[in-house]
């Protein structure tokens, strides 16, 4: 694969110092330069909010969609300039974007997406060989042909994104995040998917925040900083400095860790157990490091100027650093809630012929952090759907402290303290960030409608607790800078932190997540595992947590349910889960130990 | 009961013409996001253009030319007025429609002076006696060509690559967009559909027992504007559905008007409005309009 031919081909796309600004003036990308090598595949890296999409969108023509220019620089296919170019034009040359975040057509059925994202195919013969690699590919799609693809389930959406764009049968290929929100198995099958359609000659440019996936197949790799690149080179050099394994592979690419000894229980405060993060391992990189021969480091402006990395970007939460919403909380004697114990008793639930839940039981003891993993579709979403009361289940009961949950409305559930966050997003993109934080502060209000009208001294004040208490969970998230952003501009790893940060707004005792580091690299996964163990010891509440990026959930999870096919195969503590064989088979792969 | 009967009759076969304006309108909707109030005067047009030729070309040529003409126009308005302001608030959108409306029903208006046209319809005044009742054949027929044109578009939509390309574009035109569909020929196609939809309606409309074809046709059209909202704006069901109840409701308040003296006159211009109203503040979004469609 990384072959001296792929990286030195002629390259299909031609990136030149291009610079990229958004309607509120914000500079996305500072004159970056990059190439794709034809027949190559390309790796991008960086933080949210590094530029990754901003580039694809500006390659692929639809900025102008977003609110965005290009205000200097080019972008060539195969040689012929095309930064005017409307989407179409882009498409007709053969280039197709997986944007980020699925955007399925959720009132399509599977069937009528693959087919819409078979526009682009060059006949119908093509289309129809599309279509039958893409259901060999996912069977599940196959089997889902006919039902809404907003009904399916986040992972089987992110299939189907992946599935549309190939429907295409693109020249080039520009996917945003592919991994997102699968499963270790399937993220496995997403790599030698890649890698077997760039063999039958298409370009892939992929932006990718498991980097070690993204290293393993890429030929060339580049690293994108506030806008800019601050390392590229071949992936295999890159993937052995030190700033990109401390940064986005977190252990050194290629090799796993062993298992942990089974006598050692993880610590669950959270604090990174597994990868004790030594002060030097989050500092931005360091210019004067030593890097290997043959990875660049470009400088545009001629100046060895490496550019803060750090900027725009939260800095670590520190022991002394900003205080949790909890600090506060112990002085107000009504804000909080109390943290019961939670018990799922035989709960099934079933859609039209799917089970989605078959007798699932599980207890989560209070100030606990319990783990619900599976394969895509395995039922995880569901089931925390039936805890915040949106699903009622079949059969089974639900119980936190003395509520029935299954018999409460969602704002009764809210209520007894239960708060969530969604791995679709359920946040207000026009509002500001500090403006969806406040809507959870709703239930503390006690000033009425008329007192806040007329600005009363007391309302007043109660507005700047507010005010304060979501600014302290804000910098609590590395959200401090963003407050007055707009939501639907931040990339998507900052809007699952709003997510977060929105559900711990409404103290809740009992905290559920649905893939809260999806989307994010290695660097900022360790920030959010802090950040999470932070809260959780501090306020001792529980937390159920769903997501698939292992390394987080062993390093966070006292105790962990299995899922597949909505029944339980296993229940225990993460490093018995680890090792067993069921799980193993159904969902970790037969790598032993932590995957990536 | 023979009474009610026909006046069911009636206001269903009215219904069904309404239900072909309320389509257009709903076309139009989800593929641009435009409530387009020129719809009006695109039916005069298409109605007119029948009116004017059917006498050198015989009425089935003149149809097609009116069905030609109107989806012209509509298509014409999107890429000449409206291709310009995409992305524009629903509010702006909508006054550059009625822009629109009033220019070409001005001109329409000057055109055909105080004379009143007539469509030329084979069906001419005859009448159908249904069980006991007596129907306008050109009802009748307005019902099944709506039926057919229902059913035609459903299967369009749901088969056709351009059915797919068309409901795609709809949910999430970036998205779209990324797969090669092109959103400005998607758009116009569904313009042009709208603008067909509204030339048959406006044939029927204008063929007995209405008395002509007149300006006032293009007024009459916008009784379609309540069974539009009240399916919800965004369904085809809900076009189809609303322009039924708006034309039984329309039917029976007209035929029933001395008995209902008390509400006033001209209750079956009233009506409509009043019935959208009452659906509205049971079920907000209307009958089968979308509430937000998502899983979490
Ligand atoms: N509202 C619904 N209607 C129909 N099917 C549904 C619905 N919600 C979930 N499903 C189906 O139930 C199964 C479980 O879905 P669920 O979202 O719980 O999976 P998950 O474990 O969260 O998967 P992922 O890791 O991909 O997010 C899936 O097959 C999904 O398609
Ligand atoms: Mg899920």
């Amino acid at each position: 694969m990384t072959t001296t031919a792929a990286v030195d081909a002629q390259p299909v796309v031609e990136v030149e110092d291009l610079r990229v600004t958004y309607a509120r003036s914000v500079q996305a990308l500072r004159g970056v330069s990059l190439w794709v090598p034809r027949k190559g595949v390309v790796a991008v890296l960086g933080n949210n909010g590094a530029g990754k999409s901003t580039l694809l969108r500006a390659i692929s023509g639809t900025l102008g969609q977003e609110g965005g220019t290009v205000t200097d620089g080019s972008i060539r296919l195969a040689g012929r300039p095309v930064e005017r170019y409307g989407p179409s034009a882009i498409v007709a040359e053969g280039v197709l974007h997986a944007p980020e975040g699925r955007r399925v057509f959720g009132t399509l059925t599977v069937e009528d997406n693959l087919r819409a994202g078979g526009t682009a195919a060059r006949s119908r013969r093509a289309r129809a060989e599309a279509g039958e690699r893409v259901y060999a590919l996912f069977p599940v799609l196959y089997e889902r042909r006919r039902q809404r693809a907003g009904l399916l389930s986040g992972g089987e959406q992110q299939m189907l994104a992946i599935g549309r764009a190939l429907m295409g049968s693109p020249r080039v290929l520009l996917l945003d995040e592919p991994s997102l929100g699968l499963a270790p198995l399937l993220t496995e099958r997403i790599a030698e998917v890649i890698t077997e359609i760039n063999r039958e000659g298409t370009a892939v440019v992929l932006v990718e925040q498991n980097a070690a996936m993204a290293l393993r197949v890429a030929d060339l790799a580049f690293v994108l900083e506030a806008g800019r690149v601050s390392l590229q080179g071949r992936a295999a050099d890159l993937a052995g400095t030190t700033e990109v394994r401390d940064r986005y592979l977190g252990m050194g690419a290629g090799q796993r860790p062993a298992p942990p000894d089974p006598g050692q229980r993880p610590v669950p405060s959270g604090s990174g157990q597994l990868l004790p993060p030594s002060p030097g391992q989050l500092s931005p990189p360091d210019a004067e490091r030593p890097s290997p021969p043959d990875v660049e480091r470009p400088s545009p402006s001629g100046v060895a100027q490496p550019s803060p990395p750090g900027a725009g970007q939260p800095s670590p939460p520190t022991a002394a650093q900003p205080p949790s919403p909890g600090a506060q909380r112990k002085g107000t004697a009504e804000a909080g809630s109390a943290v019961h114990e939670l018990v799922v008793e035989d709960v099934s639930v079933r859609f039209g012929g799917v089970q989605a839940l078959d007798r699932v039981s599980f207890t989560v003891t209070p100030g606990s952090l319990h783990a619900l993993i599976g394969p895509n579709g395995a039922g995880k979403s569901t089931c925390l759907n039936v805890l915040s009361g949106v699903y009622a289940p079949t059969t089974g009961g639900v119980r936190y402290g003395d509520h029935d949950l299954t018999r409460l409305p969602q704002h009764r559930i809210a209520a007894a303290g239960i708060s969530r966050t969604f791995q679709n997003l359920a946040l207000s993109p026009g509002e500001t960030v500090l403006d969806n934080l406040l809507v959870a502060r709703h239930r503390y209000m006690r000033t009425g409608f008329l007192s806040a009208a007329l600005r009363t001294p007391r309302s007043r004040r109660e507005a700047a607790e507010h005010r304060a208490a979501a600014e302290r969970t804000a910098a609590l998230l590395g959200l401090d800078r963003l407050l007055h952003s707009r939501v639907g501009e931040l990339p998507y790893g900052d809007r699952k932190r709003v997510e977060l940060a929105r559900a711990l707004c409404a103290e809740p005792g009992l905290l559920l997540l649905d893939e809260p580091v999806a989307g994010m690299n290695h660097g900022e996964s360790l920030r959010m595992e802090q950040a999470i163990g932070t809260v959780q010891r501090e306020l001792g509440i529980s937390i159920v947590l769903v997501e698939h990026d292992m390394r987080f959930v062993m390093g966070l999870a006292d105790r962990v349910t299995v899922l597949d096919f909505g029944r339980r195969i296993a229940d225990g503590t993460p490093a018995e889960v680890q090792r067993d064989p069921h799980v193993l088979r159904a969902y970790l792969g037969d790598l032993p130990g932590v995957t990536t | 009961m023979n009474e009610f009967l026909g006046f069911l009759v009636n206001g269903l076969s009215l219904g069904a013409i309404y239900a072909l304006i309320a389509l257009g309108f709903v076309m139009i909707f989800k593929a641009t996001s435009v409530m387009n109030f020129a719809h009006g005067s695109i039916v005069l047009l298409g109605a007119y253009v029948v009116g004017r030729t059917h006498d050198e070309v015989g009425f089935w040529w003149a149809a097609l030319l009116g069905i030609l003409a109107a989806a012209a126009a509509a298509a014409l308005v999107d890429l000449i007025v409206l291709r310009h302001a995409r992305g524009a608030d629903l509010g702006t959108l909508a006054i550059l429609t009625i822009g629109v409306d009033t220019l070409l029903s001005t001109e329409l208006t000057r055109e055909m002076g105080t004379a009143i046209l007539d469509a030329g319809a084979p069906w001419g005044t005859s009448t159908v006696h249904l069980g006991g009742t007596s129907v306008p054949l050109s009802r009748l027929v307005a019902a099944l060509v709506a039926v057919v044109v229902v059913a035609v578009l459903w299967a369009v939509f749901r088969f056709t690559h351009w059915g797919v390309r068309m409901r795609a574009a709809a949910e999430d035109g970036t998205t779209a967009a990324l797969m090669g569909i092109r959103l400005g020929r998607v758009a116009a196609g569904a313009w042009a559909i709208a603008g067909v939809l509204a030339a048959l309606a406006g044939v029927f409309l204008t063929s007995f027992p209405s008395p002509g074809i007149s300006p006032a046709a293009g007024v009459t059209a916008l009784a379609a504007v309540p069974a539009w909202v009240l399916g919800g704006f965004d369904s085809f069901p809900g076009a189809v559905v609303g322009g039924l109840v708006i034309g039984v409701v329309t039917a029976l308040s007209a035929g029933y008007q001395e008995h209902l003296l008390f509400l006033g006159r001209d209750l079956a211009q009233v009506a409509p409005y009043a019935v959208m109203f009452l659906v509205l503040l049971v079920r907000p979004s209307g009958l089968f309009g979308s509430k937000e469609f998502a899983r979490v």
